[in-house]
C-alpha cells in the first residue's frame, strides 16, 4: 500500500497516528530547542498529547476496522490517567521551575549545569 | 631431736645456702654496692653459714657417736620417702620405726643376724662394730657396719623401677667433707675478697693484646666471681651429700661447668678460654666412661641408691626393703664381703636363663627356683664379674677426669689460668677432691681388679706429676703438679685398700694445698709474676706468707718426729705408705707400688722445698720484683693463718683413737676392715684389710721409709737451692734432654695433639671441605636457579600482569574522561541524546525485525 | 474510488469534495488535525513564551476535538477541562511569575536549530513510517463502499465511569456485553488519586517561599520587599 494513499483514504487509525507523530516530534523539538524552562515544560505537554492521541486512536470504536483488534475502553482509561498525571507533572515541574528561579534568578535551563560531569 | 632428723636439716641448709647466695648474686649482683662490692659479703656470709651448719652437725654427730672408730651400738638408719612421692616439694622425714624393738622385721631384713663363727677372725679390733638387732652392745663376732643415715628430700620422678630422687646419705665421711669444704671455702672466700679487689673497678688486662694495639679495658667482674664460687660450693656439697649415683652425676656435671666458668674467668685471654675448654672437654671424656659405668650398674641392678630403702607396702602395711647398691654388692648375708650381685650374674647368663625358662615354660615357679639354685654356681664360674669390673672401671674413668689422673691429667696445670683463689678451691677441696671422694664413696662396689687399676693409675700419676713438678718454674704449675701427684697418692692408697688412708690424705691435703695455693696467690699478688726465677729473698718482705708457706711445705712432705708427733701430712702419708707396704707384702709381684710411693715422697720433698727456697730464700734475683713486693693485707693473711693451723693439727688424734681417722673409721664401708678381699677373676690378688697396716712392724717400717725419703728429698733441695753445693745450671746441662722432657710435661700435650687433635682436625677439615665445595655449591646452585626464576617471575609480574591491570585502569580512566564530555549538565542536550537513542533503537530494531523475525 | 486520481490531486479536500455527500467526519478530522499540527509547530517556532502558551492552548484544544471525533467524548472533555482549563492555566501562571524581560524571549543558537531540525526529520520519518506501515490500521470500519454512513458511536462516558468504579459494561472485541467479568480500573484510579495528592503536597512544598541568606544582585527592590513580607507572614 502506497504511502501517499493515506491522504485519499477514509480517516483511520493511521491518520490519528500521523497527527500524534507530528505532535510528538514537535514536542521533542520544543524540549530540545527552548531555553526557557517553561518552554521545555510545554514540549513535554505536547509529547504527552501526541502519545495520548495514539491511545485514543487505538481504543476508538469508531476507527476500528473489521480486522483490527481494538484495545477498547483501556485506551480511554489510559489516556485519562495520562492527562491526570500530566497535570500532576506540570504542577511539580512548575514548582521546580519556580524554585530554580528563586535560587538562580533565571529560567534558562542552560544555566542549570550542576550535573555537569 | 633425734640425730637422724637433725642431720639432714642441718646439712641440707649447709648445702642450699650457697645456692641462695648464687641466685641472689646472679640477679642482684651488680647492684650490690659499688661495682657489686657486697657480693663478696653475701657469698662469704653464705659459706660461713654453711660452715656453721656443718660444724654443728659434726659436733652433734660426735656427741652421739663419739670420735673414735668404735662407739656404742650403731644402727643403719633408714629414712624413707614413701610420702615424698605424693607430697613433692616439701622434704619429709618419714622415719622408719627402726629403733623400737617392734621393728625387728625391718632390721632383720637389712642386717640379718649371722652365724657367730662366720666372722670370728676379728682380733683386738675394739672399735670394730658388731651389729645385731638383738644386742647392739655385744662386741662379739660380726661384721663392721658403718653408721649412716639416708633418705630422700624430693622425688624428681619415678618411672617403673627408675626413681630419681634428691636424697641424702650421711655418714662420718659426708660430715667431714662438709666441714672441710665449707671451712676451706670460707677461708678462700675471705681471701678472695682481698685478692679480687682489682675487679671492683675497670680492669686493664695486660695479658690481652688487642689487634688495634694496647691492652683490653673491661669492666670488673667482682660479683660474677663470687656468684660462680657460690655455685661451685653448692655443687660440691651436692656431690658430697648425694644419696644416689644419679644425683652425684648431676652435681658432678655442675661442678664441671662451674670449673669452666672459673678457669675461664679471664676469658678474654686466649690461654684462659682454652684452658677452660680443655678442662671441660677432658672431663667429658672421663664422664663418658662414667656414664658407661652408670649404665652397667643401672642395667644390671636397677637402682642408683647407695643405701637400702624401706617403703611401706601398699598391700599389708609391712615395710618393704629395696636393697641399695652397697647391700647388693656386699650383702649382709655374706658378711658384707664382695660378691657379684644376682642382677649382674643374670645379665651375663641371659642365654642360660632363657634356656631354663623355656624348659620350664609350663611351670614358671619351678623355673625360678631352679634359677635361684643355679645362680650361685654361675657366680662361682665367674659369670657377671666382668660387669662389676666394667661398672667400677667406668665410674673410675669419671674420677680420672675429675681428679686429673693420668692420662686425663693435662687439664689441671692449664687450669692455673684461673684466678688463684679458684685454683686453691679447685685443687684442694672441691673439684679434684670429688673424684677421690667418689672412689671412696663407691668403694664397697669396686672389685679388687678395679682397685688394682686404680692403684696403678695413682702410682703412675704420682710419679709423673712429681717429676714434672721438679723442673717447673711457674709457681702455680709446681703446685698444680704437686696436686696431681698427691691425688695420685690418694688413688694409690684407695687402690691398695687404704680407704681411711686415702680419704685421710684427701682431707689433710685439702688443708695444706689450699694453704699453699693461697700463699702462692699472695706471692703473685705481691710480685705480679708467676715465674719463680724472678723471685727470691721474699721471706724478708713477706714474713707471714713465707711462714705459712713453710708450714704448708712441711705438711705436704709429711714432716714430723717419727712415732712422736708431726704435721698433718705426716700421718696421712704414713698411712698410705704403710698400706702400700702391707699390700706389696701380700702381693709381691706389685712391688713397684710401694717403691713408687716412697720415691714420690722423696720427690715431693724436693720440689716443694725447691719452690720455697727459690721463692723466699736467698737473695732477690729480680730487684724490680723485690722492690715492689709487699706483705698482703690482713684479709688475705688471716685465712693463711687459719689454714696453717689446720695444716698442722689436722692429723692429730686425741685420746687414742679419736681424731680424723677415728671419724673416718666410723664411715668405713662394711666388710672392708676384716679379712682380705680376693680378686674375682685373679684369685691371687689380695687386698689386705687396712688395720693390718696399723700393726707394729709394718707401720714402723713405713714411717721410717717415709721419714728417710722425705729427709733425702729435703736434703737434696737444700743443698741445691740453699747451700748451692752444686750449680743447678750445671746439673740442668748434664741432664739436658731429661730436663727438657720433664719441662715439656712428658710431651703429653704433644702426644694428644698428634693422636687426637690432628686426626680430628684433619677429619673436620675434610668435612668442612666437603661441606663448602660439594654441599654449599649444590645449595648455592639451587639458590642461583631460584633467584633467576624469581627475576623472570618479577619481569612477568611487572610487565605482563601489572601491564594488563594498568592498561585496563588506564583505558577505564580515559573512557571516563571521554564520557565526561557527554555529561554536559545541559537538559536540552540530554533530551537530544534520548531522541538519538530512540531513533537508533528503532532503526536497529527494524533492521533486526526485517532480517531475523520478519525476514 | 479512483486512488490514482486521489494521488494526483494530492489533496484531502479534493477527495472529500469529490464525493456527492460531504464526509463531515473526514472534514472535521482534517480541520482539527491541521490545527493541532500547525499550532504545535507554531509552539516550536516562536520564541516568545507567552505566545507559546497561547499556541499550546490551541493545539491542545484541537486535540480534544480529535478525541471527540474518535468517539472518546469523555476523555475529550477531560482534555479540555484539565489541560486547557487547568494545566495550561498553571503554565500561564508560571509564565507570568517569571515573565521578566530577559526571559520572555530567549534566542536559541543557530547550531541547535540545525541539529534539532535534523533530529526532528529523522524522528518524524521513523514515526510516520511506523504509523502508516501497518495495513490493519489504515482500514477504517466505514471504508467499504466509500460512501457508507458510519454509525453514531455509543457514548463512552457511562462505560468509562462504571469501569473506573470496577464495573465493565462496555462491549469487548467480540461485541458481547459481559458485565463485571473483566477487570475495571478501580485500583489504578485509587493509586492515581493518591498520587495526585502527594504531587500536590510536594508541589506546594517545593514552590513555597524560602529564606535566603544573601539577596541576589539581580533581584529588584520590589521583589525583596515581597520576600520580606512573605517571610513575615510565614
Amino acid at each position: 500500500m502506497n504511502f501517499f494513499n493515506i491522504l485519499a483514504e477514509p480517516v483511520g487509525v493511521s491518520h490519528y497516528l500521523l497527527v500524534g507523530a507530528v505532535l510528538f516530534t514537535a514536542g521533542v523539538v520544543c524540549m530540545v530547542i527552548k531555553r526557557n524552562a517553561l518552554g521545555v515544560l510545554m514540549g513535554i505537554e505536547l509529547v504527552l498529547n501526541g502519545a495520548n492521541i495514539n491511545f485514543i486512536a487505538f481504543g476508538s470504536p469508531v476507527l476500528r476496522g473489521e480486522s483490527t483488534v481494538s484495545i477498547g475502553l483501556d485506551g480511554q482509561a489510559i489516556a485519562l490517567f495520562v492527562i491526570l498525571l500530566a497535570a500532576a507533572e506540570a504542577a511539580v515541574a512548575l514548582a521546580i521551575t519556580l524554585n530554580f528561579y528563586n535560587n538562580h534568578a533565571t529560567v534558562d535551563v542552560d544555566r542549570a549545569e550542576d550535573l555537569k560531569g | 631431736m633425734e640425730l637422724e632428723q637433725t642431720l639432714p636439716i642441718l646439712l641440707g641448709l649447709a648445702w642450699i645456702t650457697p645456692l641462695f647466695s648464687f641466685v641472689a648474686i646472679l640477679f642482684f649482683g651488680p647492684r650490690m654496692g659499688t661495682h657489686g662490692k657486697n657480693a663478696a659479703s653475701v657469698a662469704t656470709a653464705a659459706i660461713v653459714c654453711s660452715f656453721v651448719f656443718s660444724l654443728s652437725a659434726l659436733l652433734m654427730w660426735i656427741g652421739v657417736h663419739g670420735m673414735s672408730g668404735g662407739s656404742h651400738g650403731s644402727h643403719h638408719v633408714l629414712l624413707t620417702d614413701s610420702q615424698t612421692v605424693l607430697v613433692a616439694g616439701s622434704a619429709q622425714w618419714n622415719l622408719a620405726d627402726h629403733q623400737a624393738s617392734g621393728s625387728e622385721d625391718a632390721s632383720e631384713a637389712v642386717h640379718p643376724a649371722h652365724d657367730a663363727d662366720a666372722a670370728g677372725v676379728q682380733p683386738e679390733d675394739a672399735h670394730n662394730l658388731h651389729h645385731s638387732p638383738d644386742s647392739s652392745d655385744s662386741h662379739g663376732a660380726g661384721a663392721h657396719v658403718p653408721i649412716s643415715y639416708s633418705g630422700d628430700w624430693y622425688t624428681l620422678f619415678k618411672v617403673g623401677s627408675l626413681e630419681l630422687t634428691i636424697g641424702w646419705y650421711i655418714d662420718a665421711l659426708t660430715l667431714l667433707m662438709f666441714v672441710v669444704v665449707s671451712l676451706i671455702a670460707s677461708c678462700i672466700h675471705i681471701y678472695a675478697t682481698g685478692y679480687m679487689h682489682d675487679e671492683l673497678h675497670e680492669v686493664i688486662d695486660h695479658e690481652v693484646h688487642l689487634v688495634a694495639g694496647g691492652h683490653l679495658h673491661r669492666p670488673g667482674r667482682f660479683s660474677r666471681f663470687f656468684q660462680s664460687l657460690s655455685l661451685f660450693c653448692f655443687s660440691m656439697f651436692g656431690i658430697v651429700i648425694a644419696g644416689n649415683l644419679a644425683m652425684i652425676f648431676i652435681f658432678w656435671e655442675l661442678v664441671g661447668i662451674c670449673s669452666w666458668f672459673l678457669i675461664g674467668f679471664y676469658y678474654e685471654r686466649k690461654t684462659a678460654s682454652n684452658a677452660a675448654n680443655k678442662a671441660f672437654i677432658l672431663n667429658r671424656v672421663g664422664d663418658f666412661g662414667m656414664l658407661i659405668g652408670l649404665m652397667a650398674l643401672w642395667g644390671a641392678l636397677g637402682t642408683f641408691r647407695f643405701a637400702d630403702s624401706v617403703t611401706m607396702s601398699l598391700d599389708d602395711g609391712k615395710p618393704v626393703v629395696a636393697k641399695g647398691l652397697f647391700n647388693l654388692v656386699r650383702p649382709a648375708e655374706n658378711d658384707h664381703q664382695l660378691i657379684v650381685p644376682d642382677g649382674m650374674v643374670k645379665a651375663s647368663a641371659s642365654g642360660e636363663i632363657a634356656g631354663i625358662m623355656i624348659e620350664h615354660a609350663t611351670r614358671p615357679r619351678d623355673g625360678e627356683s631352679e634359677l635361684k639354685s643355679r645362680i650361685s654356681q654361675w657366680r662361682s664360674d665367674g659369670l657377671g664379674s666382668w660387669l662389676l669390673i666394667v661398672a667400677g672401671l667406668g665410674i673410675f674413668c669419671g674420677c680420672v677426669g675429675k681428679s686429673a689422673q693420668v692420662p686425663l691429667h693435662v687439664w689441671l696445670p692449664d687450669a692455673m689460668e684461673g684466678p688463684t683463689p679458684v685454683s686453691a678451691l679447685v685443687h684442694s677441696a672441691t673439684m679434684v677432691a670429688a673424684g677421690v671422694y667418689l672412689v671412696g664413696r663407691l668403694y664397697p662396689i669396686l672389685a679388687p681388679e678395679v682397685l688394682l687399676v686404680i692403684a696403678y693409675i695413682g702410682m703412675i700419676t704420682l710419679v709423673i706429676a712429681a717429676t714434672i713438678a721438679m723442673v717447673a718454674t711457674d709457681i702455680k704449675r709446681v703446685l698444680a703438679y704437686s696436686t696431681i701427684s698427691q691425688l695420685g697418692y690418694m688413688m694409690l692408697a684407695l687402690g691398695v685398700g687404704g680407704w681411711v688412708a686415702g680419704l685421710f690424705h684427701l682431707i689433710t691435703h685439702a688443708f695444706f694445698k689450699s694453704l699453699l695455693f693461697l700463699c702462692s696467690g699472695s706471692v703473685i699478688h705481691a710480685c705480679h709474676t708467676n715465674d719463680m726465677r724472678r723471685m727470691g729473698g721474699l721471706a724478708k718482705v713477706m714474713p707471714w706468707t713465707a711462714g705459712a708457706m713453710l708450714i704448708g711445705c712441711l705438711a705436704i712432705i709429711g714432716a714430723g718426729i717419727p712415732f712422736v708427733i708431726g704435721f698433718s701430712g705426716y700421718y696421712s702419708k704414713d698411712a698410705i705408705l704403710a698400706q702400700s707396704l702391707s699390700f706389696v707384702q701380700n702381693n709381691p709381684s706389685h712391688q713397684i707400688l710401694f717403691l713408687a710411693a716412697a720415691a714420690g715422697a722423696s720427690l715431693t720433698a724436693f720440689y716443694m722445698f725447691r719452690l720455697w727456697y727459690m721463692t723466699f730464700a736467698g737473695e732477690p734475683r729480680d730487684h724490680h720484683v723485690a722492690e715492689h713486693a709487699h706483705e698482703s693485707p690482713l684479709i688475705m693473711v688471716a685465712p693463711l693463718v687459719v689454714l696453717s693451723f689446720f695444716a698442722v693439727v689436722a692429723g692429730w688424734s686425741f685420746s687414742g683413737e679419736g681424731g680424723l681417722t677415728g671419724l673416718l673409721e666410723q664411715a668405713r664401708p662394711a666388710g672392708t676392715s676384716e679379712g682380705a678381699s680376693h680378686g674375682l677373676l685373679q684369685v691371687s690378688l689380695m687386698i689386705p684389710a687396712e688395720h693390718e697396716s696399723h700393726q707394729g712392724a709394718v707401720h714402723r717400717s713405713a714411717t721410717l721409709v717415709a721419714f728417710t725419703t722425705a729427709a733425702l728429698g729435703l736434703l737434696a733441695a737444700t743443698s741445691l737451692y740453699l747451700w748451692k753445693f752444686v750449680s743447678v745450671e750445671l746439673l740442668s746441662r748434664m741432664f739436658g734432654p731429661l730436663v727438657i722432657f720433664l719441662s715439656k710435661s712428658w710431651y703429653f700435650d704433644e702426644l694428644y695433639s698428634f693422636l687426637f687433635m690432628k686426626p680430628v682436625l684433619l677429619v673436620s677439615s675434610l668435612a668442612s671441605g666437603t661441606d663448602r665445595h660439594a654441599i654449599d655449591r649444590f645449595v648455592d646452585g639451587i639458590a642461583w636457579c631460584a633467584r633467576r626464576l624469581a627475576v623472570f617471575d618479577d619481569w612477568i609480574d611487572r610487565f605482563v600482569v601489572d601491564g594488563v591491570v594498568n592498561a585496563t585502569a588506564h583505558a577505564t580512566w580515559n573512557i571516563g574522561l571521554k564520557m565526561r564530555d557527554f555529561q554536559t549538565g545541559k537538559v536540552r542536550q540530554y533530551v537530544m541524546f534520548i531522541v538519538i537513542g530512540t531513533i537508533a533503537l528503532f532503526v536497529l530494531a527494524s533492521m533486526l525485525w526485517n532480517s531475523t523475525i520478519a525476514g | 474510488m479512483n486512488t490514482g486520481f486521489a494521488i494526483t490531486t494530492g489533496s484531502m479536500f479534493a477527495t472529500i469534495i469529490s464525493v456527492a455527500n460531504i464526509n463531515w467526519h473526514g472534514m472535521f478530522f482534517a480541520i482539527f488535525a491541521l490545527a493541532a499540527c500547525a499550532m504545535a509547530v507554531a509552539v516550536v517556532l516562536t520564541d516568545n513564551v507567552v505566545r507559546m502558551a497561547f499556541y499550546l492552548v490551541l493545539s491542545l484544544g484541537a486535540t480534544a476535538g480529535l478525541f471527540f471525533l474518535a468517539g472518546a467524548e469523555f476523555v475529550g472533555a477531560m482534555q479540555l477541562m484539565i489541560y486547557v482549563g487547568g494545566t495550561l492555566v498553571l503554565l500561564v501562571f508560571g509564565v507570568m511569575l517569571t515573565a521578566q524581560a530577559p526571559f520572555v524571549s530567549m534566542k536559541t543558537p543557530q547550531r541547535d536549530w540545525v541539529l534539532a531540525s535534523i533530529l526532528a526529520v529523522c524522528l518524524l520519518a521513523v514515526l510516520v513510517q511506523a504509523s502508516v506501515g501497518v495495513d490493519a490500521w489504515r482500514t477504517a470500519a466505514v471504508s467499504v463502499g466509500g460512501g457508507v454512513q458510519r454509525e453514531a458511536p455509543e457514548p463512552s462516558a457511562t462505560p468509562l465511569g462504571m469501569a473506573l468504579l470496577g464495573m465493565r459494561v462496555d462491549n469487548d472485541s467480540s461485541g458481547i456485553v459481559t458485565p463485571s467479568i473483566r477487570s475495571g480500573y478501580l485500583l489504578p484510579f485509587e493509586i492515581v488519586s493518591i498520587h495526585l495528592l502527594v504531587v500536590l503536597v510536594g508541589a506546594a512544598y517545593l514552590a513555597r517561599a524560602k529564606r535566603r541568606r544573601t539577596p541576589r544582585a539581580v533581584e529588584t527592590a520590589g521583589q525583596s520587599e515581597l520576600k520580606e513580607e512573605v517571610r513575615v507572614a510565614s
